[in-house]
């Protein structure tokens, strides 16, 4: 059957309200391949091609929020060892987001080479760090800010303000969806909460609503998605049988509206994802042993919970979903955060935090690569800045870090078991290959076909870009 | 934006791929016209004398014809051995943005046709907009054109707009039909659908002013205020919420959007309004709703993490400067002023120190509520001086079901330390000072304490520890630089984490009160956190001790004689344990007798502080380079933009006060040039969808070019010369003919300007999310229209750190009022109509997206807000109609879509009706698309 889209003749909601103009131009050219643009008139998850052929197709990102310490888990400092307890070298007194900072600490963590390419993972994450071989390592990340909220905005959306468009907003906007029958874009929360951002981490900002990230996880399913108890499936059915009939009335006073039709079309499809949601999240076919992999019989409910959200993003990504944001990590409330914010005592609260994300992320990359899925899916494992290499003053815990983090990528189009960028001895500062979260934006979409310099938007006096005026394709991650 | 400049380029020189005539002439016109702006716009940038990239140099003939580093680029007369052609054709240059087919075409044209160059070095092009730039010009008064179709002009405007319809062969649709006029007119002016009364009453009248007195009566409405308050609410990002990561409540933000609303109402003139918003706080005799009007400065997303370091401190507090900028410019001048904070504007003649002159006018603007008297002050001074009263009374009777602490004691004989709230209760004493020593905490971490209370022993109660009572806190530490955490919220009178004290000593320190004279005292009351979201940090071993003399303290009360800490019940009751049963329920009375007056009180406190921002003197503003808050460069004095005249430059020196003031009176003067054309504009642009400028907050060179560039300058002038009152504004559009047509398309119509930009038909709308809740509540008969004062809220009560948002499972009567009566935080949307496109107020919105997605269709299906609305809609349907299906189902549709049904709807809701009961067609009604849509 052609999709609806396909039939619509009708330019103007494209034209006019989705995008008037010079924004018209932009997507013009991710429809060049159509030759025209009377298919494509409401913005729509309808697949599209993207500017050039592209080595993934869809997105797993996995955004650990609260700011990890890159120096107790991927990015091995010696000099830390022989330094501890000293001042750091070359600094008088340095402060930082909270204050004053102490003496230089080791990682309360043992550093050990893994793998083939013996890289060093310290063992907090023993399971993810026995997968280093298929990691592609940025060791220079840098951040535009040492505050939560702003880095969980720059990592999530390019802006360190609030209310742009996230990465997978862009995506979505760029590539539209393989899977009709699923949410394009995917956002599930942690078990604990949502992250300290909220939903500026999946907004579609001032893009149309439609490439707004879906949240849900493997508890909490799609809002409104199920029929209400009070409602019977005979009714419901009833119910649309009438509504379709209205609109069609409707429809023949208005021939060929695009918007009217685009509707009638998204209770169709409204329909189906009832079916097709359900059945994603459903884990209970999943064999025992899958179930164990994800750690779902763990005895930590929080750790099982957050296997269930790796399976659940699995399944999806299996069915071509095409960007999914596993959030690990929930807001900060109080002492005690319920996420990777380590100020007080870092080795406490990192021997929570830490098997909680290992073993079922571990067990989820793995299943990826079993099934095939990681040739055309890109994984990218991120959070909003590092950590301090001192502790605070008075504490057992790092302060925030922007000057220099860690993130890797996985998967489709980049090298695996590879080293990219450096900190300095004490990796307090990237020094080698400094990267910003720009050129981390800018290489996924380069990965994903898209030419990060040319998926614009207008907005309020600029054609806005995922990567503002910066960024620059990473190209010696790419396999 | 390279796109857009492309297109400028295009729009300067229509001429391009057209040159056709042959000979000299026409190699000069296609060089000048064409060729020229091309080379100079999209390859001397890259490819000139000084900077020639691949060391080609295409400002020169000569130049260009050796060519660069792979060899000569330009071969005269045969374009396809031209190396630059090539490279254009294989879209590798430009690099990031190749050229158009016809583009190409043209440089083929003209190599082919010689290579002539005309005037020599070509140079860059500066792709700014200059100050001859159009929304920079005073308007003009045009005289409305003549037009052929005479009968079809109502007014000026359609004088205007046929006259550029009739040049493209096309005139209006044909007129809608009175219905549809109708629910279109009290949608635009109202956001809601009309009533059935109000159809009967419009049909039935026939004379000929019967759709003027339409007009009218809606723009007398209240509603019309809540109407367009809202789209200016949209525009000036407003938000009950700081945002970023704490997301923390500003529960005092409304009364500036019941000032706006007021505005609307009352028609205040423009420049009145901008007055206000900008300064109200100076203005003498303003009232509280006009005093809340400076809401609009501090409108925005505001910061409010702690950062210890320089550059981080600064940065939030540049961000917060930059935000008010940003809105006052989008807002007023429709130009991207935000832009040219790191560097001179890319497209607009803006430079960075006119960014900075701006930001030194709001350089002494800071986040914070104001205290602002409320209307009704002295009443409500004496209601909560005496339910206070009240409450001290049955605090002291609560109490005395509390044993005495007894320091002597060493075995626990009162109840166990709670996070919430303690009372001390001790034999009367004589004190100068008390001072509470923390020994342990609950968790080995600095102490907090959120107030400390001492009462006297009269027979109404005082507590003689407030600082309003004169008493001096002073504490052995604090924890550092923090804002909620400081020694003068010991005993500020207000509970909670974020007034409170920490110390800076693990598990230990002291706080002290000192009194200005001798008290008797027997009693202390205190707590770690009164709204019981955190018990950390409480107090559990501990000493207070009191002295006449600063050398003889004498201890009252200890933690020795309460039981252990039990951290499963942190909150124990304020009715200590223990009680006889009689005595129990006694306290239980009082207690909740004290709750009721402690809500009351809450009320009666609350509307006093407004979040309408605070004024202090700045310091000297620089300009930043780069926009760095660590790098000053060159002092900058107060202004407006140099390029907008009239000129608008202050001293360094100036008062605070004063800026904002000359501002607004430079944004309200009828020569600035942009304030009257962005509002008429907006005024269009929510009429018919898009306005004469398509993009309302942008009028600089990245925005869009007026549609009609004369009717704009026409309603401009007619704005300002009704005195800058919108209603007039309003009546002038919406007796156009333009307003009144239908929406009929024509093939000739969607051939030649499918986008409406020129106005052939009305474009249907969706509505928005507000009015289509609104519409709901109003189908169903529910809808409370009361206005003003608190929103009703859909979340939760939370005074978490980080706000968590977790909406009500059901929600009532309290919420069915209008939605911008609803409590709206920042980034986080109505669970049910936010997908409908509504803006998060992260960000202004001056025009919304208007997107369909599957989370609608679910939201409008399934949500228990609709369907319990279904329910309402139809017993309120069978009351209103009956028993009969048929006089049911008309009277659902004429609810619903303002019409009855036609046959074959009726049969088809006469039958679901039989089958699946009234309230399943209801629910499908707020389904239908035309529900959703207005004509």
């Amino acid at each position: 059957m052609i999709p609806l889209w396909h039939r619509l003749t009708d330019r103007r909601a494209f034209l006019g309200d989705f995008a008037t103009g010079v924004s018209a131009l932009a997507l013009a050219s991710l429809l060049a391949e159509q030759g025209k643009l009377a298919g494509e008139t409401v913005p729509t998850t309808t697949p599209r091609r993207p500017h050039f052929e592209p080595k993934a197709k869809r997105v797993l990102h996995v955004f650990c929020t609260g700011a990890v310490s890159h120096l107790d888990t991927w990015d091995y400092k010696p000099e830390l060892l022989k330094r501890d307890g000293q001042p750091m070298p070359g600094v008088d007194k340095l402060v930082t987001f909270q204050g004053e900072n102490g003496n230089l600490a080791k990682s309360p963590w043992r550093f050990k080479p893994r793998g083939q390419t013996g890289k060093y993972v310290s063992d907090l994450l023993p399971h993810l760090a026995d997968l280093a071989d298929e990691m592609c390592f940025l060791h220079s990340l840098t951040s535009k800010t040492n505050t939560h909220g702003p880095g969980e905005c720059h990592m999530s959306t390019g802006f360190a303000l609030e209310g742009y468009p996230s990465i997978g907003s862009w995506v979505t906007f760029a590539l539209g969806s393989a899977n009709q029958n699923l949410p394009s874009y995917v956002a599930i929360p942690d078990p604990r909460g949502v992250p300290q951002q909220g939903p500026s981490n999946w907004t579609n900002g001032f893009l149309p609503a439609v490439f707004q990230g879906t949240v849900f996880n493997a508890d909490n399913p799609i809002s409104n998605l199920a029929r209400p108890k009070q409602v019977s499936p005979q009714t419901d059915v009833a119910t649309r049988d009438f509504l379709k009939l209205l609109n069609e009335e409707h429809l023949k006073r208005h021939p060929e509206d695009s918007e009217l039709t685009a509707r009638i079309a998204a209770y169709e499809l409204a329909a189906r994802m009832q079916l097709s949601a359900p059945e994603v999240s459903d884990l209970s076919k999943e064999s025992a042993a899958t179930r164990s992999l994800y750690g779902l019989d763990d005895r930590n409910p929080i750790l099982a919970g957050f296997g269930r959200n790796c399976l659940l993003a699995r399944r999806l990504l299996e069915r071509d979903v095409r960007f999914v944001t596993l959030f690990n990590g929930a807001f900060a409330m109080g002492e005690g955060a319920l996420n990777w914010d380590g100020h007080r005592r870092i080795k406490s609260d990192y021997d929570r935090h830490g098997p909680i994300l290992d073993r079922p992320l571990a067990g989820l990359l793995k299943d990826l690569k079993s099934r095939g899925l990681l040739k055309d899916t890109l994984v990218l494992w991120t959070t909003e800045f590092g950590r301090m290499p001192t502790f605070q003053k008075g504490t057992q815990g790092r302060d925030h870090n922007p000057m220099g983090f860690t993130a890797w990528m996985m998967g489709a189009g980049v090298k695996s078991g590879f080293t990219f960028g450096a900190t300095d001895p004490f990796g307090h500062k990237a020094v080698d290959n400094v990267l910003s979260v720009h050129d981390f934006h800018a290489t996924v979409l380069h990965l994903l076909g898209l030419d990060h310099e040319k998926l614009t938007f207008y907005h309020n006096g600029s054609q806005r870009r995922l990567t503002d005026v910066h960024g620059h394709v990473i190209k010696k991650i790419l396999a | 934006m390279k796109n857009h400049l492309l297109l400028a380029a295009l729009a300067l020189f229509p001429g391009v791929g057209l040159a056709q005539s042959p000979g000299a002439d026409a190699e000069q016109t296609l060089f000048r016209d064409s060729v020229r702006p091309l080379l100079s716009s999209k390859c001397v940038g890259c490819h000139n004398a000084t900077k020639a990239k691949g060391g080609l140099d295409l400002s020169r003939r000569q130049n260009a014809l050796k060519g660069g580093d792979t060899g000569p680029s330009l071969v005269p007369g045969d374009s396809a051995k031209s190396l630059l052609l090539r490279r254009v054709a294989d879209h590798e240059m430009p690099p990031s943005n190749p050229l158009t087919e016809e583009q190409s075409a043209l440089l083929k044209k003209w190599i082919d046709a010689g290579a002539f160059y005309e005037k020599e070095p070509i140079l860059p092009a500066i792709n700014r907009a200059g100050a001859d730039w159009w929304s920079l010009q005073k308007p003009r008064s045009p005289v409305p054109p003549t037009v052929r179709e005479k009968s079809k002009v109502q007014n000026a405007i359609d004088a205007f707009l046929l006259a550029r319809l009739e040049a493209t062969g096309l005139t209006y649709a044909p007129a809608a039909d009175r219905l549809t006029l109708l629910r279109r007119a009290t949608f635009d002016l109202t956001g809601l659908p009309p009533t059935p009364e109000e159809i009967e009453q419009f049909l039935a009248d026939t004379s000929p002013h019967a759709y003027e007195k339409l007009i009218d009566r809606l723009l007398d409405s209240p509603r019309y205020g809540e109407r367009w308050g809202r789209h200016w609410l949209d525009i000036v990002r407003f938000a009950e919420s700081h945002g970023y990561e704490t997301n923390q409540l500003r529960p005092n933000a409304w009364p500036y959007r019941d000032y706006v609303i007021r505005a609307f109402n009352q028609d205040l003139s423009y420049p009145q309004f901008i007055l206000e918003q900008l300064a109200g706080d100076t203005l003498k005799d303003a009232d509280f709703l006009t005093q809340s009007a400076t809401g609009f400065l501090v409108g925005g997303a505001h910061d409010v993490v702690g950062n210890q370091t320089v550059e981080g401190a600064l940065q939030q507090r540049m961000d917060d400067l930059d935000d008010i900028v940003t809105a006052t410019g989008a807002t007023f001048l429709g130009l991207t002023i935000n832009c040219a904070r790191c560097h001179d504007h890319k497209f607009d003649p803006i430079s960075q120190k006119d960014y900075y002159a701006l930001q030194a006018i709001f350089a002494g603007v800071q986040h914070s509520e104001r205290t602002i008297q409320p209307p009704d002050l002295a009443q409500r001074r004496a209601k909560a001086a005496d339910l206070r009263a009240q409450i001290q009374r049955l605090d002291r009777d609560l109490e005395a079901y509390e044993p005495l602490a007894d320091p002597a004691a060493h075995k626990p004989m009162r109840a166990a330390v709670s996070s919430k709230r303690n009372v001390e209760r001790f034999a009367p004493v004589e004190a100068r000072m008390v001072r509470f020593v923390v020994l342990a905490t609950n968790n080995g971490i600095e102490p907090c304490i959120d107030e400390l209370e001492i009462y006297t022993t009269e027979a109404t109660p005082r507590n003689v520890a407030l600082a309003s009572a004169g008493a001096k806190p002073s504490a052995s530490s604090v924890y550092p630089s923090n804002v909620y955490h400081k020694v003068e919220h010991i005993n500020d009178g207000r509970h909670g984490n974020s007034f409170s004290w920490i110390s800076r000593e693990a598990g230990k320190g002291w706080v002290q009160i000192d009194f200005p004279t001798v008290h008797k005292i027997d009693r202390i009351v205190w707590g770690r956190d009164r709204e019981q979201r955190f018990q950390d940090r409480t107090p559990v071993r501990y000493r207070i001790e009191v002295a006449l003399d600063p050398a003889k303290w004498q201890v009252i009360a200890t933690s020795e004689d309460r039981r252990p800490f039990d951290p499963g019940r942190p909150t124990a009751s304020i009715v200590p344990e223990g009680l006889p049963a009689t005595a129990k329920k006694q306290a239980e009375a009082l207690l909740r007798q004290r709750e009721r007056l402690q809500a009351e009180l809450t009320q009666m406190m609350g509307t006093q502080a407004v979040y309408a921002g605070t004024f202090t003197e700045p310091g000297p503003t620089h300009l930043l380079l780069r926009g760095d808050p660590v790098r000053k460069g060159e002092e900058i004095a107060p202004g407006g933009l140099s390029v907008v005249s009239p000129k608008f430059q202050m001293d360094r020196k100036t008062p605070e006060k004063e800026r904002r003031l000359a501002l607004a009176r430079w944004l309200g003067n009828p020569d600035n040039p942009l304030a009257a054309r962005v509002m008429v504009n907006r005024v269009w642009h929510y009429h018919f969808g898009q306005g004469i400028v398509s993009t309302p907050s942008d009028f600089g060179a990245n925005g869009d070019r007026p549609a009609h560039p004369e009717l704009l300058d026409w309603l401009a002038g007619a704005f300002v010369k009704n005195g800058w009152k919108l209603k007039p504004l309003h009546r002038l559009i919406m007796l156009s003919n333009a307003y009144r047509q239908s929406g009929q398309k024509n093939d000739k119509g969607m051939s030649i300007d499918a986008q409406n930009r020129l106005l052939w038909r009305m474009t249907p709308r969706r509505l928005e999310a507000e009015a289509i809740r609104d519409s709901i509540l109003s189908a169903s008969g529910k809808l409370d229209l009361r206005m003003g004062g608190e929103g009703y809220n859909l979340w939760e009560k939370n005074t978490n750190y980080v706000t968590v948002f977790k909406p009500k499972a059901t929600l009532g009567p309290e919420e069915f009022r209008r939605m911008i009566y609803q409590f709206k935080p920042r980034s986080q949307q109505d669970p049910v109509f936010g997908v409908f496109d509504c803006p998060d107020a992260a960000l202004a919105r001056p025009r919304r997206t208007v997107s369909t997605t599957v989370l609608q269709a679910l939201n409008l299906l399934n949500s228990q807000l609709v369907i319990t609305q279904a329910e309402f809609f139809a017993a309120r349907v069978q009351k209103e109609a009956g028993s009969d299906h048929a006089e049911q189902a008309r009277r659902a549709f004429l609810l619903a879509l303002g019409r009855t049904p036609s046959a074959t709807e009726e049969k088809a809701a006469v039958a679901l009706i039989a089958k699946q009961g009234l309230a399943t067609l209801c629910r499908a009604l707020y389904n239908a698309n035309e529900f959703l849509y207005v004509d």
